[in-house]
């Protein structure tokens, strides 16, 4: 009995913990929201009793009519920017991840390594000298410049997660591909690459919110033309003053693509890998 | 020993080893044309590492591979034209039954019109007994039907070579020894060069036209079950076979040249006329008598003149249902023998018995060496 209150307690207490953390961690998308809601004449008011209107999101959407910021050319930007990381780091990453996996060559491990210390540098590191070089070679302020610098971003991340998941893939199964007479290509294709498909989903969509929320190459690399939503929200604080309820309303606008991203891949994300494919 | 013209497998001088494991270690093989070859050894021989550089799935650091006689050094496992059937069974989980055994039918190099394909799938399904069971995704089915597809994706097509790892190991008893049987009356299978690896004597004896036995990385010893089974090459390849193993006592060569016991509790004439010739053998020399357990009875009559005789003690009966083990106490060693059920029946433990053996059943062999090698047979 003694036991049973005790649980319960400590079960109550647990829920209190929880609620507390998630009102600590929704707190700013609240207040983001209100923010959004808000007429900017009552934007410096802290009370919470206000005429909500959508003004906000009308002017942020409608292409900057009035604020001469093109809002909806940074989505279209980073949409573009985005999912072209994304999508060359998968061309590029996936057969180096399966090499990885497969096969121990000459500096292998060293290359892995260059790799994920991409990762750890912070990007102001070598942000000045990539600033020079894209001015010098034209890449400043283009798709092209902007997709090719986000390597730096997905490229480790696909190759390492997907190299684990090609590592617990067994090799047998292309083997058995091989004497079926498929050929090393075709064996990657038909068996190795469908069987991980779950975690090319899984890691596609990490990859597109880091290249989605990346601040500092946008920020240093780009201008006008590949501007991002994530520099481009800010846009709207310049001038003579801050209009944060507009930059609250592009904020909100700019987490729809990897919100919808994560709902539509969401049963790829809890399956399991090749079930029943091998038995140990 | 006789060696065919061209083998349709052969391996000459194959060394791999992974890191610092040496998997194999100078192996030489043959296997006939459409012969039914068993590779019989303990786990971590190397007879998967044997089926796999075969089936060019493991390039080994040196040696050669050739099949029919040509050399497939760098030749891909694609144009090699041998089928493998995976202890894993290596099934592809994402696909149907069907889809598993029409794999090798839609590759390029054995491509059959989808018609022709179906066809041939469904008799190959019907062979096996699979046939129900083709539309299911193989994560659903049992280990016995996971086998039986992974058997079926080796039959489906024509091959030069059939290789399977240990394809019965992970059955139940009672399936594996209906499998067995079937296996051998499949007619591709009769037809086929096949190489079959397993760690079950039983099976080797029963299925090998010829057997081989391998131990750390090497072929101990080639040949019939009878040959195999009446001249051990060395202790572990007569240890390997039989159940229960064979009796090997240690002892040593007398100056008249007989067989002493290590504590020198019994005797046996190691050159009585029945008996096989002895080589040159020192006196006091190391040696191991062996003696398989079904070749000992109980009581002399039954063996008839010229029958060894020894005298012991029982240890312990075991009923192994029509026939018995009886654990026999010699001195320090044991002995174990199977007998009718019948002739057990009144023994109970220290009772007195008499063991006769023929002579010419008794192996003598070289003792194990004192880094565990196995020792040679010393017998002709």
């Amino acid at each position: 009995m003694k036991r049973g209150v005790r649980g319960k307690l400590i079960a109550v207490a647990a829920d209190g913990a929880l609620i507390l953390y998630f009102v600590f961690a929704l707190f700013p998308i609240a207040w983001m929201i209100i923010l959004s809601l808000k007429p900017a004449n009552e934007l410096f008011s802290t009370y919470f009793s206000f005429t909500p209107t959508l003004d906000s999101y009308q002017t942020v959407l409608g292409a900057g009519s009035d604020e001469g910021v093109p809002f909806l050319r940074f989505f279209v930007n980073s949409l573009v920017v985005s999912l072209g990381a994304v999508g060359l780091s998968l061309v590029i990453g996936l057969p180096a991840a399966y090499a990885a996996a497969r096969w121990r060559f000459r500096g292998s491990e060293n290359l892995m390594f260059t790799l994920l210390s991409f990762r750890f540098a912070p990007e102001l590191t070598v942000i000045i000298p990539l600033f020079v070089l894209y001015q010098q070679l034209g890449l400043f302020d283009t798709y092209l410049g902007m997709i090719w610098v986000l390597q730096l971003v997905t490229l480790p991340l696909i190759v390492w997660i997907m190299r684990s998941y090609f590592s617990d893939l067994s090799p047998e199964l292309e083997q058995a591909a091989l004497l079926d007479g498929y050929t090393r290509k075709q064996a990657f294709f038909k068996v190795a690459l469908p069987l991980v498909k779950p975690g090319i989903a899984a890691v596609s969509l990490l990859a597109f919110i880091f290249a989605w929320n990346n601040f500092v190459f946008p920020l240093i690399l780009t201008s006008s033309e590949a501007q991002t939503v994530t520099v481009g929200a800010l846009s709207f604080l310049g001038g003579d003053r801050p209009k944060y309820n507009l930059t609250a309303a592009a904020a909100l606008v700019s987490v729809i693509p990897p919100l919808l991203l994560a709902l539509t891949i969401q049963r790829y994300l809890v399956r399991g890998l090749s079930f029943g494919a091998v038995k140990s | 020993m006789r060696t065919a013209p061209t083998a349709a497998i052969s391996l000459r001088g194959i060394h791999k080893s992974y890191g610092k494991n040496i998997a194999l270690d100078g192996l030489d093989l043959d296997v006939a044309e459409g012969e039914f070859f068993c590779l019989l050894g303990p786990s971590g021989a190397g007879k998967t590492t044997t089926l796999k550089t075969v089936a060019g799935l493991e390039e080994p650091r040196a040696g050669t591979v050739s099949l029919d006689g040509t050399d497939m050094t760098g030749v891909e496992p694609y144009d090699r034209g041998v089928a493998m059937c995976f202890e894993s069974y290596a099934l592809y989980p994402h696909r149907s039954a069907y889809d598993n055994l029409a794999s090798p039918l839609r590759s390029p190099r054995y491509k059959l019109p989808a018609a022709e394909a179906r066809e041939r799938v469904g008799a190959v399904a019907d062979l096996l007994g699979i046939g129900a069971l083709l539309e299911r995704p193989v994560g659903r089915l049992s280990n016995g039907q996971r086998q039986r597809v992974a058997l079926g994706r080796v039959l489906v097509r024509p091959a030069r070579a059939f290789l399977l790892d240990e394809p019965l190991s992970h059955l139940d008893a009672k399936l594996r020894q209906a499998m067995r049987a079937e296996l051998k009356a499949i007619g591709a299978v009769r037809r086929t060069t096949t190489l079959y690896v397993t760690h079950d004597s039983v099976e080797a004896l029963a299925l090998g036209d010829r057997i081989g036995v391998i131990r750390e990385g090497r072929i101990v010893q080639t040949g019939t079950r009878e040959e195999i089974w009446h001249q051990p090459y060395d202790t572990f390849v007569a240890r390997s076979f039989g159940r229960p193993r064979i009796n090997l006592l240690p002892g040593t060569v007398t100056a008249d040249g007989a067989f002493m016991s290590a504590d020198r509790f019994f005797e046996i004439p190691l050159t009585s006329p029945a008996a096989p010739p002895v080589r040159s053998v020192a006196p006091g020399t190391a040696v191991q008598i062996g003696v398989r357990p079904r070749d000992l009875s109980l009581g002399s009559p039954a063996l008839g003149p010229g029958a060894i005789e020894l005298v012991g003690s029982v240890y312990i009966t075991e009923v192994l249902g029509r026939a018995t083990e009886v654990t026999v106490r010699l001195g320090g060693q044991h002995l174990s023998l199977v007998v009718p059920r019948a002739d057990a029946a009144g023994l109970r433990p220290d009772t007195p018995v008499r063991l006769t053996v023929r002579p010419e059943s008794l192996l003598l062999f070289a003792a194990d060496d004192a880094e565990g090698r196995p020792g040679r047979r010393i017998t002709e």
